[in-house]
Formats: structure tokens, C-alpha cells, sequence
């Protein structure tokens, strides 16, 4: 496996320089051990001075710190990693707005990267960048076919392993990982929100760009093609939100719940605000304490106060995290609980355009 | 293992114990703080689901090894 440790230019340290088959280059990046089992573009000084230069960055600059991991990320290599992972120049700010919410101490990085969950990196952009870079927010928002939407999380996912030491078996240890491992990233539906978009909601202003970084360790899909006001329609996202089988059962969750076409109609229809259906999920997101250890998901037996006594999954309003996204026809949206664990917040950063 | 790297680097003695299967992850992580041969104790998979007896009683077979760390 081809060392990334020194500041140098990793891909120079393989003789692919001379190598002038495409298959060659690329068979030599996966003996490095440099993918994610997918070939890579290889790079080249000239795709990587481009790279930089879209993000106005130098190659030495330090992006961020890998607390726990004894790690500085530095712009080279994060462009190397982005030119592997197809992206295009222009990409490259939210790719670096996404590390650097990964390094962020409130992202806690070795929990939800190393841990059995196997969570994705999802990743929501808002704001111009994601209409300028056309990151898809529409049907099969999270599925395949576009590029941005492809290549800013594969390259997210390479820098984990190639830059942050997360590499599968040693210090990313997913019992089953998931397919949103390779890359998740999607930006969210702008155009006819019900409410102010996600990173309004976290603080900054509608103008600006965003990434969103939240660690997700699976995507549930609620269906419901008959509710017609607020109440029914978000008691199945609650209750999924709280079956016998969510990782963290002690509270201090997040969840995202990304809400399309059909299901946003609805609450708007209704005149629900962002807190009204947070506060909706979060009081019906709820078991009894006997159920729970019916389950063997909290210690002990059962008393009889377990079969009235209530625990929920959330505590606060805003750890329910909403955004409208996917197509404007079917009656789907998506629940994806958070890792599970109070050590991990999503965060939300700036993209920084030059 | 970080939680014992981190200790240790603050002067308080300190030995890792994982479950075998995170054997090779404790490796990684000690070799990430240049610490590579960093020496920790395993014990067999899982551990969350066992009694308290049995808990105990895995904490006296560690108590050796663990002792070994201490004064390796």
C-alpha cells in the first residue's frame, strides 16, 4: 500500500510517470491501495494546479485536523484525492468546505468513521453553488447519474481513507458499512421550499453556500400516499425513527429527514413551519421504557411503571434535521437516523468561493 | 487504545484492552501516534451482552496480561 504520510506528492512516488496505458495507471492505483475499489483518473501536476486554483489554495495550506487520528490535512493532497474521484475543478470548494466539517471538533471524526455503524458521510449543499455546479436535488437525488453528486462525496470518501487513515478492516471498522459510503451528496430542493433552507436554519444567510456534513448510518424511505394533513403523514416518519432496532436508544440522536415533492406539498399546504414538524417528530419519535426492555435494549426486567412510563429518542427540536429534496412525483420521503451517539453533531460549513 | 495513548502521554499508566477482532485497529491506531508494537490486551468477542459474573470473571483472566503491559 502506497504511503500518503509525507507532504510530498504521494502520486510521484509511484513509477507511473513513464507508464503510458490508461489500464496500466489505473491497475497501479489499485495495487497502491489508493481507491475505493472503483478505478480512479489518475492525476497529473496540470490536473492538480487546476484543482488548487479553483479552490485559491495553495498546496501546502492545512484544511483541517484529524483530532484522535494525529493527522493534518493539507490542499494537495485533497486535490489529488478530488481529481481521483472524477470531480471537476469547480467542485473542489465544497469538497474542502466538507473536510473541514469533518475536522470540526463538534463532527467528533473518529466515532462515526471508525465505528461498526459504518456511517456515510452524507452531505447537503445549499445555496448558488449547488445551482451553479447543477448537484442534483431532484428525482433520484440521492441515486446515480450525476456527476457532482458522484464525485464531491467519492472524493470526501478517499480523502477518509487515503488522507485521514479510515481504511476498511484497520481504522474504519463497519460491520456492513453502506452503498452511501462510496458517496452521498445531494443538494437540497431551493426552489419551493415549505421553509427556509437548512443552512438558513443553522445560522447562515440564504445567500450564502453550503455543505452540511452528517453521519448517517443507513436511509430508510417512509411511504405514505393517503395523508393529507401534518399529523398523519409525520407519525410514520416518527415511528420509524424509533423502532427497537435504532443504535442509540439513551437520546442525544440526530436524524435527517429529507422530505420530496408530494410530502413537502402537504405540510406546506398545512402552513407547518420547520419547528412545528420538528416538534411534531420529536414528541411522537417515542417508546415505552417495556419495550425497550422487552427487547433487551435497556438492562433489566420489567417493571410494571415500564408500560407507562414514555422514552424518546430526541431531546432537542433541532437535532431533527430537515430538508426538501428528490422528485415531485411519489409518495416517498426518507428517514436517516444519525450514528448514534451524542458525540457526533452535523455541521454545518461556508462554502468559500473565490 | 487512543483513550490509553492519550493517558500515557500524560503520564498516567494506562493499558488498552479490545476484543480480538479490533486487534488490527488497535495496531493501526498506535502505529498513527508512531507508535507502532504499542502493547494492549485482547480478549474474546463481544463483551456488551455478557452478565456481570461474567464480567468479572474476564477481568480476572486480563489482570496478568494486563499487569505485563504495565511493566513492559
Amino acid at each position: 500500500m502506497g504511503s500518503w504520510g509525507s507532504s510530498a506528492r504521494c502520486y510521484h512516488r509511484h513509477p507511473l510517470d513513464t507508464v503510458q496505458d490508461p489500464r496500466e495507471l489505473i491497475e497501479a492505483y489499485y495495487s497502491a491501495g489508493w481507491t475505493d475499489g472503483l478505478p480512479v483518473v489518475p492525476p497529473s501536476d496540470a490536473s492538480i494546479e487546476e484543482m488548487l486554483a479553483a479552490g485559491g489554495l495553495r498546496g501546502d495550506e492545512v484544511i483541517g485536523e484529524v483530532a484522535g487520528r494525529n493527522t493534518v490535512v493539507v490542499a494537495d493532497k485533497v486535490a489529488i484525492n478530488a481529481v481521483m474521484a472524477g470531480c471537476r475543478p469547480e467542485y473542489l470548494p465544497v469538497v474542502v468546505a466538507a473536510i473541514k466539517g469533518l475536522c470540526h471538533p463538534d463532527f467528533a471524526y473518529h466515532g462515526p468513521a471508525s465505528s461498526t455503524g459504518g456511517s456515510a458521510m452524507v452531505l447537503v449543499v445549499n445555496g448558488p453553488v449547488a445551482r451553479r455546479l447543477a448537484i442534483n436535488s431532484g428525482n433520484n437525488a440521492f441515486g446515480q447519474g450525476h456527476r457532482p453528486n458522484a464525485t464531491i462525496g467519492r472524493a470526501v470518501r478517499l480523502i477518509m481513507m487515503n488522507v485521514m487513515n479510515t481504511r476498511p478492516g484497520l481504522l474504519d471498522r463497519a460491520t456492513f458499512g453502506n452503498p452511501g459510503k462510496y458517496s452521498f451528496c445531494f443538494a437540497e430542493h431551493e426552489d419551493d421550499p415549505p421553509w427556509e433552507p437548512l443552512h438558513v436554519a443553522r445560522g447562515l444567510r440564504a445567500e450564502d453556500s453550503a455543505v452540511t456534513v452528517y453521519a448517517s448510518n443507513s436511509l430508510y424511505q417512509v411511504y405514505n400516499q393517503l395523508a393529507a394533513a401534518p399529523e398523519p403523514l409525520l407519525l410514520g416518519f416518527a415511528d420509524a425513527l424509533c423502532n427497537l432496532g435504532v443504535p442509540n436508544v439513551k437520546g442525544f440522536n440526530q436524524a435527517l429527514v429529507v422530505f420530496a415533492g408530494e410530502h413537502a406539498e402537504v405540510l406546506r399546504r398545512a402552513g407547518w413551519s420547520r419547528a412545528q414538524v420538528q416538534q411534531f417528530v420529536i414528541e411522537h419519535a417515542c417508546r415505552r421504557v417495556a419495550d425497550f426492555k422487552r427487547a433487551a435494549r435497556l438492562p433489566g426486567a420489567v417493571e410494571a411503571a415500564d408500560e407507562t412510563t414514555w422514552r424518546h429518542l430526541f431531546e432537542r427540536p433541532e437535532d431533527i434535521l430537515i430538508a426538501c429534496a428528490g422528485g415531485r412525483a411519489g409518495s416517498w420521503s426518507a428517514c436517516l437516523p444519525g450514528w448514534g451517539n451524542k458525540w457526533t453533531r452535523a455541521v454545518t460549513m461556508r462554502v468559500e468561493t473565490s | 487504545m487512543l483513550d490509553a495513548i492519550l493517558m500515557e502521554q500524560q503520564g498516567v499508566p494506562a493499558v488498552a484492552i479490545v476484543t480480538t477482532p479490533f486487534r488490527t485497529t488497535g495496531e493501526a491506531m498506535a502505529t498513527s501516534w508512531g507508535k507502532p508494537g504499542y502493547p494492549f490486551v485482547h480478549t474474546p468477542h463481544p463483551i456488551a451482552n455478557l452478565t456481570e459474573n461474567d464480567l468479572e470473571a474476564r477481568a480476572d483472566e486480563l489482570a496478568d496480561a494486563v499487569e505485563r503491559c504495565l511493566r513492559s
